[in-house]
């Protein structure tokens, strides 16, 4: 083997060098062309005319309506899905029932359900021309085409997320602090604020962050449901395919600039996070 | 008669059962099992033939085809990339790993119309790269070449995520007596390595692919939405339900859901046997 | 505080992990629950605590039925295999929380609970450590901050499982005496679970062999020793 005449330094355990340069090349090479290019066009698009024109765009009524909006459904529905994670957690995790595996594989379907379809289920439900939306509708409470039909949505888009983190860490932690708890007096509302929360509080900010992220940028299913009416049940991202249809380019990448800044926020706490609680996470001792 | 007897749940001291499963149930109930059900019961209600009518026009068999065999493709490459990335992500330093390594959760983050219309933005012909892809005679943008960049784009992370923390277990031990034995290091990062990282792969590439087949957001926008070249199967729903065909949309939805429980079942399926190849996990 | 197992079984779906057992502990008794794992000793002492509940048969404390008692209001110091410390918070935090947790009114005051703290730590001789964490302690220390724990609360009985488990030899035969000492100081009822019959036979006033979800023999160290009633104890014993 000609190999045998080169001096070589490295364990065998590593590439060749000239390999592993080529590897982190096609590594960087791609995350640029796949990730940075379309996160710096966003940036330089909303730019185009000045910081001015772009600030502008989103002091407009109906800008501000979407953004309003898209803040009050995140409001409604991250608290929603958190409360069923921790509900569907300690279900899952404290207690032992048949079925459970079914459950889970329920609470995961959302996953695999196309956003489009997601938005189909429930206007087929609660669209005016079923019997329950058009009975609600008759009393008042529309559902689709408006803000309930829009938090039901992103609900479900959402659905796995906060109990998705949490069943792991609960499962690894067990149950005997709590019984520990238990044991020396304290109520079951007392068990879980004080010994079962601190013990989940980073999974639970962990799951509740990808939830807002999502929430806030929900499109397909929220297309459907919404209705797409301007000033109503436009949310962020409806406005900026409607801003971007008419050729308002500026103005759609100005709104598309917010939610990307409020995206890399989200990263950069997600990160935060598995730096400094690695350990009390899910997401990063996954196997 | 012991069936019967045996509890649903076995009751212990453990508090908030009544309060936690009735909350579970009812809002699995509401948001999930309802309006799906209400799907499944519209397109019981229309009639199997009928179902089978829509789904067989060619305007949606081109729209099915078409969405499933660019995720297939998009999948895939993210099956590869994404191995490679989680490999220089964790046995490689250099510089910015950490940025490059924070960058991979963007697609997660980043919301699909954002990425639908920087993509879009990209890839015209008046773009950044368009325009040098117009230098070669290529057209991106409003082509099927298009939709597949925006399906790799939302499912890049997820390979890579699965994939990372094996990498991190592996012990160097194995690799090592691998290569006591004579292998070379390609040779023992193809049937060593490789390997030991096909269950954990197979797992994102069915999450890849299941988030491929249904994405709207990213795809509409640089699609071009022409029928039977570049129509993909969830813009068909949308554009039944805006003209109030709620029976086609439902025959598509179903359609859909079908085709991706069968083939995250059939990922599975491959998934169970190539652990029980392994032995373990 | 005399302790009555009235014809207690227990299954599992379809394992059985009691089988009906019944078991009558004087006021003041030291008592070791021996056997193999799988035995049902664990279950039995988790029946006693309220943390798992009886599918048949009943639980008398001093005569009185107590069986669908809750965890709450049994007031059984339990001390868990693996000690469940809180991990998230002091040592002080730990032994005060019983008296935290208790209903507004019954609650003793900030100095009180400060000053039982205290005492407890001095009992068990560790008077230093009231502001560390779990984490930084040892494997005796969390044992015996467990055990102050479970008696801050002033309990009706003393339950522990598998309490020198996870001890290495040395820290174990100190531990014993500790545990002797402090039975004999609160004259708790005090029911242990072990697997290690050298622990049961110097520890405890009265034993109980189990096996396979049934009580083999009760008696005292030297009686089962001397006469083990069946096959299975003279093996356990002779092992």
């Amino acid at each position: 083997m000609s190999d045998a005449t080169l001096p070589t330094f490295r364990t065998a355990t590593e590439e060749a060098p000239l390999l592993r340069i080529a590897l982190i090349a096609i590594a960087v090479a791609g995350l640029a062309i796949l990730v940075f290019a379309p996160l710096a066009v966003v940036f330089a698009e909303a730019l185009r005319d000045g910081w001015l024109a772009a600030v502008e765009s989103l002091g407009n009524r109906d800008a501000r309506s979407a953004i309003h909006l898209t803040l009050l459904i995140t409001a409604i529905a991250v608290p929603a899905n958190a409360v069923f994670g921790i509900a569907a957690a300690w279900f899952i995790t404290k207690f032992d029932f048949r079925g459970k595996a079914f459950l889970i594989t329920l609470i995961d379907l959302p996953f695999s359900v196309s956003p489009v379809v997601a938005g189909l289920c429930i206007v087929l439900l609660f669209g005016a021309n079923s019997a329950i939306g058009s009975w609600l509708v008759a009393h008042g409470w529309p559902i689709v085409f408006a803000i309930p039909g829009i938090v039901l949505a992103t609900v479900f888009v959402t659905f796995p997320f906060v109990a998705r983190e949490l069943i792991p860490v609960m499962i690894e932690q067990g149950r005997t602090e709590e019984e520990a708890a238990l044991t020396l007096g304290a109520s079951g509302w007392r068990t879980f604020r004080t010994v079962t929360l601190p013990n989940i509080r980073w999974a639970l900010l962990y799951g509740t962050l990808l939830c807002t992220a999502r929430a806030m940028g929900e499109f397909g299913a929220v297309a459907v449901v919404s209705g797409k009416i301007r000033g109503q049940t436009a949310t962020m991202p409806i406005t900026i395919e409607m801003l971007y249809n008419e050729y308002l380019s500026v103005a759609a990448f100005s709104m598309a600039a917010l939610l990307t800044a409020l995206a890399l926020v989200t990263l950069l706490l997600k990160t935060l996070l598995e730096l400094r609680h690695a350990d009390q996470l899910a997401a990063t001792r996954r196997h | 008669m012991t069936m019967a007897a045996r509890p649903l749940v076995h009751k212990t001291a453990m508090p908030g059962l009544g309060l936690s499963a009735g909350i579970t149930i009812a809002m699995l109930s509401i948001v999930v099992l309802l309006p799906i059900g209400a799907l499944l019961l519209k397109g019981a209600s229309f009639g199997l033939t009928n179902v089978l009518d829509v789904v067989g026009r060619e305007r949606v068999m081109a729209s099915l085809y078409l969405s499933f065999k660019l995720s297939l493709l998009a999948a895939l490459f993210n099956l590869v990339f994404g191995v490679l990335l989680a490999w220089v992500l964790v046995r490689y330093r250099f510089p910015g790993k950490r940025i490059l390594d924070a960058a991979v959760d963007l697609p997660f983050a980043l919301p699909t119309a954002v990425a639908g219309i920087a993509l879009t933005a990209l890839y015209a012909p008046n773009g950044a790269f368009g325009s040098l892809a117009q230098q070669v005679g290529l057209k991106i943008a409003y082509t099927q070449a298009g939709i597949f960049i925006a399906l790799v784009f939302v499912g890049l992370p997820f390979v890579t995520r699965t994939v990372q923390p094996v990498i991190e277990e592996i012990e160097q031990e194995v690799e090592e007596a691998s290569a006591t034995l004579g292998a070379s290091r390609l040779h023992t990062l193809r049937h060593v390595i490789l390997p030991m990282l096909a269950p954990a792969a197979l797992t994102g590439f069915a999450l890849s692919l299941a988030r491929a087949v249904g994405e709207y957001g990213s795809v509409i926008f640089i699609a071009g939405n022409i029928p039977l070249r570049t129509e993909i199967a969830p813009l068909l729903i949308v554009i039944q339900l805006e003209e109030f065909n709620y029976d086609a949309a439902a025959a598509i939805g179903i359609a859909m859901l079908v085709i991706s429980f069968a083939m995250l079942l059939a990922i599975n399926l491959i998934q169970i046997v190539s652990r029980r190849k392994m032995g373990h996990v | 505080m005399h302790i009555d197992i009235d014809e207690i079984a227990k299954t599992f779906g379809a394992t059985t992990a009691l089988h009906p057992v019944s078991l009558s502990i004087p006021s003041g008794a030291l008592v070791a629950l021996l056997g193999p794992s799988g035995s049902g000793k664990t279950t039995l002492l988790r029946i006693l605590g309220g943390l798992e509940f009886p599918t048949s048969g009943r639980v008398m404390f001093n005569g009185q039925d107590a069986t669908g008692m809750t965890v709450q209001e049994r007031r059984a110091g339990f001390v868990f295999q693996s000690y469940a410390l809180f991990r998230h918070m002091t040592v002080f935090d730990n032994i005060a929380y019983g008296l935290r947790a208790r209903p507004r009114g019954q609650r003793p005051p900030k100095a009180e609970i400060t000053r039982r703290v205290t005492k407890l730590l001095d009992l068990i001789q560790l008077p230093d450590i009231a502001s560390r964490y779990p984490t930084q302690l040892s494997g005796g220390q969390r044992q015996r901050v467990a055990l102050a724990r479970a008696l801050a609360i002033e309990p009706r009985m003393l339950l522990l499982d598998e309490p020198f488990g996870a001890l290495d030899a040395k820290v174990r035969k100190e531990l014993r005496q500790g545990l002797r000492d402090i039975h004999d100081e609160t004259g708790l009822t005090t029911v242990f679970v072990t697997h290690d019959q050298d622990e049961a036979m110097e520890l405890a006033d009265l034993v109980v062999v189990m096996s396979m979800g049934r009580i083999e023999q009760i008696g005292r160290p030297q009686d089962i020793r001397g006469k083990p009633a069946t096959e299975f104890v003279r093996d356990f014993i002779s092992a």
